[in-house]
């Protein structure tokens, strides 16, 4: 398995790699000129041109490539064009929001999920599994700013049970740093819970439709032990991989709900460098959430040998 | 494949919630004192504060930021007249050639430092290598000396009427006062020490780029004896602190402020003031009396807008009711206006608006469009799609045109992708470009020198490089005017002259309410600065 996880992680850099040259010339070649935004409305095409200078964006594209290259090959992902502040430090700032959003919508997400997914299995059919399918199919049609308006309106305006907006940190108390999360979670999670609970009764259908599981309720096994425990299990691979692949959903919902529900993540950090051309701090987010998405791939590929046993690698 | 020991679902466990705790771990650890929430002030301006440096950009974000902490020698009132901030006596010899002014007692820097001649010199001098106006006036300089800590002189070669108006203007950059450490920077180079000598001090501790900035309130601050009257008079800040929220998206910073979470929104969306303003909870108050003024630039250098028909073709063609209603729905909030210097200023009149009178007038504007030597080349009009005034404008620009037989290509991009397009000098079909819609502060539109837009310089003009040697004539004249009735006569002469050559076309004039707590008192209105000293919080 060691040698598994080298060879992914020499072929992460590869991607990486990829997509750095991909992402520098995507918004070196694609239209809109930083040092126009910088300069402001009101100035002559002459100080733009002074300013474009300064930054270096007449130099040669390779030339420009080759500088960022290397930069990035020391560790250092540049300095933001707008405010001279390095590039990792304002990723620094503004990874923990980022982080305590994803994180507690996948555990709200796979929670409500899982749970509603294996009822709606179990009683295939019924009333329950018909309501779970409608919830699962308005959940994946409904973009996220829709619910995110929503649940502002109806729990911070209408109630005012939680805020509108912004974040706390963890350091200044849980409930103000849940509250602040809970409805930006539950607006992203809803259509990955909608993802995973299709996938988690379709794997689950077809486990409870096997023999063993037959043996198992004809040998009087509960159903709660039975569901969760031999045929969850049974029915993990497919659910493990859509989780996988759920978290690209979520790092695109990410960018929408942080500035719905203004959190100051890498989403919105993003968000505001590609409108303003901010090509140091696009290239190394991108950079960043690709090196995220393989690692948490191959976690994914990682997982399969905990759920079947006759993977190795 | 090698068989190893499976790691067990505890241990995976175990490292999953051992992961989770590292990431939930708090992000601050030092927490900082902050003031109670009565003595701050949470604001959501129009934009995010991208440049910190105010001379080094014409963005009006960092005008603002600006006028928290940097003081200026002098500064308009209510009224638009120029008072004294920093200067206490000034006066001009008799051939009006040499300007003394000397500096108020008490100016000092927030890292102590007094403010001297030195530091408003070397301040002066980056300030005029970027702004218009500046450089329009240095023409005219001949030194700028020291006499002393607190008396400094402008040695002009000829009389020059507007120059305590071009220290005293609003439209941006203005004429900040820094440390002569900062002022000595590169004008071509952003200053990386942000210490004034204004109200609020910058707290960069506390400041996260993008997501808020934060100012405190400036103990040693003397302000002037007068009272507050937009950025003249005493600049008394009555709050601990102020914070600009960068708040990217309108329906939030409406649900917060409508939650009490912010206490001031600079621009809520026009199509949903009518919400707002059933709100007890809140007051909408018109700041920038002067507002703004839509724009559209045509390019001088390619047809069919090189030739005069054309250009006039526009002025008969457009209605700027259209323009107003498509975005602004309520006409509580916007005007016509023919003036070239726009309305509600001292600078507007009525020279040469026969057209206005006429507009829309499609078979007039045909009629010019044919006498231009139009064929049915394409013209190529520009359209930021993601700002809703540029969007439904030029819409209505394309229909227009189309309705009287124009051959209309609409490029449609982002304002970022306009802004890039419109230095393009080559001609249409190889990157360039015919038209294109923006829109500037009205109290700039007011005066001739201080818009970019209002030179017709040619190739060193503003995007669309109009030509004009009677338009510049008459701005140098403008300049050196000594009084209001002389400038108001020679503005008559440069509109007269201006809907002749057509350097733009006006698409109408609006103003934006600001929403804030009914609990916030002492808003300033001024144009191009929302100044946060006078502000009380109840």
């Amino acid at each position: 398995m060691l040698a598994f996880i080298i060879r992914r992680l020499f072929s992460t850099l590869l991607v990486m790699g990829l997509v750095g040259i991909f992402i520098f010339l995507l918004l070196h070649l694609s239209p809109g000129d930083p040092a126009a935004i910088i300069a402001g409305d009101n100035a002559t095409p002459a100080q733009i041109e002074a300013i474009r200078t300064s930054l270096g964006l007449n130099d040669p594209l390779h030339a420009q490539f080759g500088r960022w290259a290397l930069r990035v090959l020391n560790g250092d992902l540049g300095i933001s064009i707008f405010s001279n502040v390095p590039v990792a430090t304002l990723i620094a700032q503004r990874v923990w929001p980022t982080i305590s959003l994803a994180l507690t919508t996948i555990v709200l997400a796979v929670v409500l999920a899982l749970a509603a997914g294996v009822l709606a299995a179990w009683k295939a059919g019924s009333l329950l599994d018909r309501l779970v399918m409608i919830l699962s199919v308005v959940g994946f049609s409904v973009p996220v700013f829709v619910v995110g308006y929503l649940l502002i309106y109806v729990f911070a305006i209408s109630l005012r049970w939680l805020p509108v907006q912004g974040y706390t940190p963890l350091s200044e108390g849980l409930w103000p740093w849940a509250s602040h999360l809970i409805l930006p979670s539950l607006a992203l999670g809803l259509a990955y819970v909608a993802l995973i609970a299709r996938i988690t009764r379709t794997a689950m259908l077809d486990v409870l439709a096997e023999d063993y599981m037959r043996t198992a309720r004809a040998k009087g096994v509960a159903t709660g032990p039975m569901l969760f425990k031999h045929a969850l299990k049974s029915a993990g691979v497919p659910i493990v991989t859509v989780i996988g692949i759920g978290i690209a959903l979520l790092i695109g919902g990410v960018v929408i709900t942080e500035t719905v529900f203004n959190l100051p993540g890498i989403g919105r950090l993003v968000v505001d460098a590609i409108s303003k051309r901010d090509y140091p701090i696009i290239q190394g987010v991108i950079l960043l959430f690709s090196g995220v998405y393989v690692i948490i791939n191959l976690l994914v590929d990682l997982s399969y040998t905990l759920l079947d046993p006759r993977i190795r690698y | 494949m090698t068989r190893r020991a499976a790691t067990s679902r505890r241990q995976f466990l175990q490292t999953g919630l051992a992961a989770s705790a590292a990431v939930a771990a708090p992000g601050r650890l030092t927490a900082q004192s902050a003031p109670a929430a009565a003595k701050t002030i949470r604001a959501v301006m129009h934009g995010d504060l991208t440049v910190l440096d105010p001379i080094w950009t014409t963005a009006n974000m960092s005008a603002y930021h600006g006028a928290m902490l940097y003081d200026t020698l002098f500064g308009i009132d209510a009224n638009l007249d120029t008072k004294p901030q920093m200067v206490t006596k000034w006066g001009a010899s008799d051939d009006q050639k040499t300007w003394t002014f000397e500096l108020r007692d008490g100016l000092k820097f927030t890292d102590g430092s007094p403010v001297t001649t030195d530091d408003v010199i070397a301040s002066l001098k980056r300030w005029a290598a970027r702004d218009g106006a500046g450089q329009h006036m240095m023409q005219r300089v001949t030194d700028i000396a020291k006499k002393d800590d607190k008396t400094f002189q402008f040695i002009l070669k000829e009389p020059y009427g507007y120059l305590v108006d071009a220290l005293g203007k609003t439209s941006t950059p203005l004429c900040y006062i820094m440390r002569k450490k900062e002022a000595e920077t590169n004008p071509m180079e952003k200053i990386t020490a942000y210490v004034g000598s204004g109200p609020f001090i910058f707290n960069e501790t506390e400041t996260r780029q993008g997501v808020r900035y934060v100012y405190d309130r400036n103990p040693n601050y003397v302000p002037r004896a007068e009272p507050a009257s937009g950025l003249a008079g005493g600049k008394v800040a009555k709050v601990d602190r102020i914070i600009f929220e960068n708040m990217a998206d309108s329906q939030t910073a409406l649900a917060a402020l409508q939650a009490g979470e912010i206490d001031f929104y600079e621009t809520p969306p026009i199509d949903l003031i009518g919400q707002l303003e059933g709100d007890s909870n809140l007051t909408l108050e018109v700041l920038n009396k002067t507002g703004n003024i839509g724009w559209l630039r045509m390019n001088f250098l390619h047809p069919p807008f090189n030739n005069v028909d054309a250009r006039r073709a526009m002025l008969y063609l457009l209605d700027q009711e259209d323009f107003m209603k498509a975005t602004f729905g309520n006409a509580k909030y916007y005007k016509k206006c023919p003036s070239n210097f726009g309305c509600g200023v001292p600078m507007e009149n009525d020279a040469n608006t026969g057209w206005f009178k006429e507009a829309p007038n499609p078979a007039k504007a045909k009629e010019f469009l044919q006498k231009s030597g139009y064929k049915g080349e394409p013209i190529l009009l520009m359209q930021a799609t993601n700002i809703d005034f540029m969007r439904n404008a030029a819409d209505l620009v394309a229909g227009a045109l189309r309705s009287i037989g124009a051959n209309v290509q609409v490029a449609s991009s982002d304002w970022g992708g306009v802004v890039n397009r419109r230095a393009v000098k080559a001609p249409p079909d190889q990157g360039g470009w015919n038209l294109f819609i923006t829109w500037a502060d009205g109290n700039a539109v007011s005066n001739p020198i201080a818009l970019a837009g209002h030179a017709a310089t040619g190739e060193k003009a503003w995007f669309g490089w109009p030509s004009d040697a009677k338009n510049e004539e008459l701005r140098d004249k403008w300049a050196v005017a000594g009084s209001l009735a002389e400038k108001q006569n020679i503005a008559r002469e440069l509109q007269e002259n201006a809907w002749n050559f057509v350097p733009h076309v006006w698409l109408g004039q609006w103003v934006a309410p600001t929403a804030r707590r009914k609990n916030l008192t002492g808003m300033l209105a001024v144009p191009g600065v929302v100044p946060f000293w006078n502000v009380q919080k109840a």
